[in-house]
């Protein structure tokens, strides 16, 4: 057997210059006939090879094979959706014919108690010495190499734009939606992977291949479990150093507590265990879904910065106060202009400005008035981050005000995040905006807990407490 | 796990630097007297069998004249006789402060965990505590107690957060070097000068 590497060699499976697909079928009905649609549909430019046992000649008009023995041809990824039982057998004639990677997308292992099939599945994957997803997952979607093994049909999904956000998901369905929701929230997709049951390929060796890998800069991360605990650990510490990871841990359970003979015991159970390494290795907690996609947001466009004195510059009153009370509730402060902005405010914005923090620059404000407000917070020492309100429902709000944050939320030394709600008008503004790399959010809260938890990785990142 | 015996957890204490309020079995009242020296003593029932001892009733607060330490000495003994085998321990009576607890868990995927939070009785109630593996970094001890909401409460100066950082890391080095699973330190109370360790227990 071969010597077992410490990681798992994930570059066949996210770049194949030619794909198996083991269960492919002219039947709609299957699954292996959706993912092969989807890479033809995607136009994945490498070779496809359509298997399966009962084929008779072809498989969506490409020349089928009843085996990968079959094909006499190199053989980067076996993509394998066929019945669990047979997955071991057909595995073992993937690692005879050289076949470098598979992803098994097939139910009905260990999550089913089967954990026998589990077993054998990995003694096959050890033999060979083969990187292998799953079982049970959806595998993987890659927007670059048009690799995407999901069994999701092209219509029902919004496809992810090509970007620098990779998706990492124990949980099909929980990425299946998540990787849904991408799309209209304006960021890029790098590399998305579910995992399933991490019978070969884990959560360290997908992060130890994301931390390596260049076009990724952002990580959002649903876990519910880390099969090696130490070597999590050891992972987890470098890679914070490089990127974010913001993670969401499911199945927080509490088993065993009730037989703890301390409080220590009762008090740390394992979601306790979970919190404390996520917090002392720099992860990036996020507390539900939304929140892997609100801080994603932000995390990828924004610079770093370890102040928390924030500026808030909005068009309308009461959401500058609410902008207030969130970013306290967020352990965040609002700044305190320096004398020279005041001066320099003074002079430029019209008598019914207030020259204070939040600038409320009054509800017939246009991108000019905007752009001289953030132009001055921009030059403010006592500014470390802003929060900019743009409520487009206003007489002055339109394209051009989108034009002037797009140019400052992406030239600035400092993170810079919008705050606009409502309608189709304000959509089509937003849409501009996030496309462009300026993060925009919904609500006051969701602003100041993205910006917030920006700020404690930059901490992070410095080692500052 | 087994409890590891008091004094045993006490020497532990001593040898790691982490100060403990002066402790001692007795095995009569006269010793029990004898141990208080003139100062205000608790006396304490330990047995395997009583995990909870104020709630069995085998602790006895506050002694401070010959015949209370007598009479409590007397009346704790009968009380722990259905928790037989048992000792009774001595102990002064701390100076009053903020009760603090400092703990350790072993989590099976993670190894070795540190705790500590706002202890005493409000341990339960507030569950104000912070988490982290071994071994902690001063930077980590830092943000564990950046992380409570009581942080102001349990170090309201920098002397104050000084002496608990020490703390945590002394018994975060204890904690990794020894075969304890399992400890809490609660409470141990912070006082204007410095800090004592009041109740100990360990498992292994």
């Amino acid at each position: 057997m071969p010597k077992e590497k410490k990681y798992a060699n994930l570059e066949f499976i996210m770049h194949p210059k030619s794909v198996a697909i083991v269960g492919a079928s002219d039947n709609a009905d299957k699954i292996g006939h959706i993912i092969m649609h989807n890479y033809i549909d995607e136009g994945y430019p490498g070779r496809i090879y359509p298997i399966n046992i009962k084929s008779t000649g072809t498989i969506m008009g490409r020349k089928a094979y009843k085996s990968v023995l079959d094909v006499k041809a190199k053989i980067d990824l076996a993509v394998i959706a066929v019945p669990a039982e047979i997955v071991p057998a057909v595995l073992d004639e993937c690692g005879k014919a050289g076949v470098k990677s598979a992803v098994v997308i097939s139910g009905g292992f260990a999550e089913v108690g089967n954990v026998a099939l589990q077993d054998e599945l990995v003694r096959v994957a050890k033999k060979y010495a083969m990187p292998v997803i799953g079982p049970n997952c959806l595998g993987v979607m890659d927007p670059r190499s048009r690799v995407d093994t999901l069994f999701l049909p092209t219509f029902k999904i919004d496809k992810p734009s090509i970007g620098g956000v990779s998706f990492v998901s124990q949980s099909g369905a929980v990425g299946s939606s998540v990787l849904d929701m991408i799309n209209s929230e304006g960021f890029g997709l790098a590399r998305f992977i579910s995992y399933g049951n991490a019978a070969v390929v884990d959560e360290v060796d997908i992060l130890n291949y994301l931390m390596r890998d260049k076009e990724t800069k952002v990580i959002i991360f649903y876990i519910e479990g880390a099969k090696r605990g130490k070597e999590f650990i050891e992972i987890a510490k470098k890679i914070t150093k490089i990127k974010p990871v913001v993670i969401i841990k499911g199945g927080i359970t509490e088993a065993g507590a009730g037989a703890a003979h301390s409080h220590t015991a009762a008090l740390t159970g394992s979601a306790g265990a979970y919190e404390a390494v996520f917090r002392q290795f720099g992860f990036s907690i996020a507390n539900d879904l939304k929140d892997l996609l609100n801080f994603a947001k932000v995390f990828e466009t924004q610079p770093l910065t370890t102040g928390n004195r924030v500026a808030i510059i909005t068009n309308g009153g009461g959401t500058g106060v609410l902008a207030t009370d969130a970013l306290y509730k967020n352990g965040l402060t609002l700044a305190t202009l320096s004398k020279e902005s005041e001066e320099e405010l003074k002079k430029t914005m019209p008598s019914i400005v207030n020259v204070r923090l939040p600038l409320d620059l009054a509800g017939d404000a246009d991108d000019k008035r905007f752009s001289e407000a953030l132009s001055v917070m921009e030059k403010d020492e006592n500014v470390d981050a802003l929060i900019v309100i743009a409520l487009f429902q206003t007489p002055g709000a339109d394209s051009k005000l989108a034009a002037s944050l797009i140019q400052f939320g992406t030239t600035m030394k400092k993170p810079m995040v919008v705050i606009s709600m409502g309608g189709s008008y304000t959509q089509a503004h937003r849409t501009m905006m996030e496309s462009s790399g300026v993060p925009v959010y919904s609500s006051p809260n969701e602003a100041a807990d993205s910006l917030a938890a920006l700020i404690d990785y930059s901490k992070y990142r410095k080692g500052i407490v | 796990m087994t409890l590891i015996d008091y004094m045993e957890g006490y020497r532990i204490l001593k040898k790691y630097g982490i100060n403990s309020v002066e402790s001692a079995y007795v095995e009569s009242a006269d010793e029990a007297v004898k141990f208080s020296k003139g100062k205000s003593i608790v006396l304490k029932a330990i047995s395997q069998n009583a995990l909870h001892k104020s709630r069995s009733g085998l602790v006895a607060l506050n002694l401070s004249s010959d015949r209370e330490i007598r009479s409590a000495y007397n009346a704790l003994t009968k009380r722990a006789q259905e928790f037989k085998p048992f000792k009774v321990l001595a102990q002064h009576m701390a100076k009053n402060g903020v009760e603090v607890i400092i703990g350790g868990n072993t989590d099976q995927q993670f190894g070795k965990l540190i705790l500590m939070g706002l202890g005493g009785i409000y341990v339960e109630t507030f569950k104000d505590v912070a988490t982290r593996v071994c071994p902690i970094s001063r930077r980590d001890a830092m943000s564990m107690l950046m992380q409570l909401k009581s942080h102001k409460v349990i170090a309201p100066d920098a002397a104050a957060e000084k002496r608990v950082i020490g703390l945590l890391l002394k018994t975060s080095k204890m904690f990794e070097n020894t075969n304890i699973k399992e400890l809490d330190l609660n409470p141990v109370i912070m006082h204007s000068n410095g800090y004592e360790a009041v109740d100990i227990r360990m498992l292994d």
